[in-house]
């Protein structure tokens, strides 16, 4: 039975923001670790890790994130466990996030300088040590902007989810959408509200990028 | 009318002042070498004149054009008078002889054959005819320079004006140069140059002027200049940098 | 429950995969030709523009980018026939990924512009140019050099993308793959392939905008 769009509308793909953010929040909590992992791994001098950790990101970022959702979404149940769509997706875009933030960490990394490296190895200091107390800490400056702004990417990659079932912003415009016949409004409110989003999030990572250049 | 004059110039970055009431006026023919401390204002007398800097007060006419009217047709003015950079500004991507046609083909719009001419002429002339179809990074500083004067003396200047061209140059680069520089105030070319290179003043310029604090504080042939300075600002330069 | 993988059945449909690689290919030619050239325009335009002019170019790049592609796909799905233009689904997703292309592409293509110094432009002043020839001499050839690496990267991406294309229902290849699920219900094993699929193309485009990098940008 088609309805006619109303008021209450808006309302409803704005609440369903929270499902977006919420999706992007687990996304980035499975990811980074993971991707923290990966940036470690193709750091080491031992070129068969770091072939590890490239062929990992390579293969990741390879492959589109639809494909990703879909392998797990199917995958899981193939291996006898039912998993919610949610849980799908969260695993597909961490894995996702996992390989992106695992390039730009790990590019990140490998831009200090050596004399860090061999400053804090002549102290005797271990590959773990060193990172966790000289080189991520640098790092870190220069990683944020490119995470922030990956960030924004993971939010609208979040769309995709609806794909595979998960009742985000973009599933909840598609559901309005076959309900009200009015597509092009729903869709034009959907883009609104994905803008609204992820602008100030992008002009806050040139931010952090323009004072990253001033102060180098 | 001199055939390049500048009008009580008056240049200002900001607050701060870099050209004062400047006036002069060049021959056709003459050889003018500019010396002076940084910061006096000398490239900055130097890029206004082929408009590259812009005036808040006064005039800057060449041959009769006012390089500092909005409405000029600078470009036509530009095609004439030739600018060497400090850092040779030749285009990567180019080869030698690329660089040196582009501004006879899509300025001047010369046929091909005529531009290639142009361009085997130049080369001659400053001692690179075998370098046509090499890129810059395989060139060294002083070819590249030499390079640089070719291109502009391929769009056949009545002015060629050069800013502190050897001063980027590894010593033993320089003489090259220079003597291309010789050659053309010989063949009677209009020069303004500033410069460091003090014995090449001294050998070739018809006039020096000597720039401090934003003024021509001095000026004259170079006998006089170098051998009888006549402010203390002028002795101190020349007392620190002749040593 | 144990699983018995089966591949034979997805191998069996294997025409139907090659169809939707085929539009795959053709969707990431076109969309990369005409996002290109869109992108560079725009970029020209956020440089050299008027005002008012650039503040447009801006505001595009910057509505696509902070979008999803998906989201875009269906606005100009829905949104051309209720001006009245009719196209086919192939059209359609080529022009929502070419204009979404040519956002990133405008972005990247202008970091190069301004790369260029500006002493490379004085330089082509000082020598009479225009400045549309000193746009065309002096800064494309090297600002295009200086950011190929991060166009060919986009270029993947975009590659990758095609496939929210399928969405819209363009029969590209993880349309193809989708189509082959619903029928034969071997969805893992589909996807595996559709997935392996992807990688390859990923790893012969790249290996293709390399030999483009040697070949126009050999000196």
């Amino acid at each position: 039975m088609i309805r006619d769009l109303s008021w209450i509308d808006p309302v409803y793909l704005v609440f369903a923001l929270r499902w977006t953010i919420g999706l992007t929040v687990l996304a980035l909590l499975g990811g980074a670790p993971l991707g923290l992992l990966v940036a470690a791994i193709g750091n080491t001098k031992r070129p068969a890790m770091r072939w590890l950790a490239q062929g990992y990101v390579g293969i990741v970022q390879g492959v589109p994130l639809l494909a990703w959702l879909f392998l797990f979404f199917f995958g899981f149940p193939i291996m006898g466990v039912e998993v919610p769509a949610w849980l799908a997706a969260s695993i597909a875009l961490s894995v996702y996030a996992s390989g992106f933030l695992g390039e730009i960490w790990r590019g990140a990394i490998k831009s200090i300088p050596r004399t860090q490296w061999e400053a804090s190895g002549s102290i005797g200091m271990s590959y773990a040590e060193q990172l966790r107390h000289v080189i991520i800490p640098q790092a870190v400056r220069i990683a944020t902007p490119p995470t922030v702004g990956f960030v924004v990417q993971l939010i609208k990659n979040t769309s995709l989810a609806s794909v595979i079932g998960f009742v985000e912003l973009t599933r909840e415009g598609q559901m309005t959408a076959a309900a009200t016949l009015a597509q092009l409004p729903v869709y034009l409110m959907v883009g609104t509200l994905y803008f609204i989003l992820c602008y100030p999030i992008t002009v806050y990572s040139r931010t952090l990028e323009r004072r990253l250049r001033g102060v180098r | 009318m001199a055939f390049v004059e500048l009008r009580s110039i008056t240049k200002k970055f900001g607050d701060h002042v870099v050209l004062r009431d400047i006036d002069l006026a060049v021959e056709k023919g003459e050889v003018i070498a500019i010396i002076g401390r940084s910061g006096s204002g000398k490239s900055t007398l130097l890029r206004c004149v082929n408009g590259l800097e812009g005036v808040d007060a006064g005039d800057v006419v060449v041959d009769g054009v006012r390089v500092n009217d909005a409405k000029a047709d600078l470009r036509a003015l530009r095609a004439r008078i030739g600018f060497v950079f400090q850092g040779y500004n030749l285009f990567p991507h180019l080869t030698v002889e690329r660089n040196i046609t582009l501004g006879p083909l899509i300025v001047k719009h010369v046929g091909r054959e005529e531009a290639s001419r142009l361009a085997r002429d130049a080369l001659r002339r400053v001692g690179l005819a075998d370098k046509a179809h090499a890129y810059a990074d395989q060139l060294s500083g002083g070819q590249q320079q030499r390079v640089a004067i070719a291109r502009s003396l391929a769009m056949s200047p009545m002015l060629m004006l050069f800013d502190e061209i050897t001063s980027a140059l590894d010593p033993e680069l320089v003489g090259e140069v220079l003597r291309v520089l010789e050659a053309m105030a010989r063949d009677g070319m209009t020069m303004l140059l500033v410069t460091h290179e003090m014995n090449f003043a001294r050998r070739v310029a018809s006039r020096v002027l000597f720039m401090h604090d934003g003024r021509i504080w001095e000026q004259g042939p170079a006998t006089d200049i170098f051998g009888a300075p006549r402010t203390d600002e002028l002795q101190n330069f020349l007392g620190a940098v002749l040593n | 429950m144990a699983y018995t993988f089966n591949f034979r059945d997805v191998f069996a449909a294997k025409d139907a995969l090659l169809d939707g690689l085929a539009l795959t290919l053709q969707l990431t030619a076109t969309t990369i030709v005409f996002g290109f050239i869109i992108g560079l325009g725009v970029a020209a335009t956020a440089v050299y523009g008027p005002r008012w002019a650039r503040r447009a170019a801006h505001a595009y790049v910057e509505v696509i980018r902070n979008t999803p592609l998906i989201v875009q796909l269906f606005i100009v799905f829905f949104g051309l026939p209720s001006i009245g233009i009719k196209l086919d689904v192939i059209t359609v997703a080529t022009i929502g990924l070419a204009i979404n292309l040519a956002a990133y592409a405008a972005e990247i293509i202008r970091a190069g512009i301004e790369s260029i110094p500006r002493s490379q432009v004085e330089a082509g002043v000082s020598l009479g140019f225009t400045r549309a020839q000193i746009f065309r001499h002096v800064v494309l050839i090297p600002a295009l050099r200086n950011v190929y690496p991060s166009l060919m990267s986009q270029f993947i991406l975009l590659m990758l993308a095609t496939s929210v294309a399928s969405q819209i229902a363009a029969p590209e290849l993880f349309y193809a793959g989708s189509i082959i699920q619903s029928r034969t219900y071997r969805d893992f094993e589909v996807y595996t392939v559709i997935a392996i699929a992807y990688l390859v193309l990923t790893v012969c485009l790249r290996l293709l905008f390399g030999a483009v990098h040697r070949l126009a940008f050999r000196r």
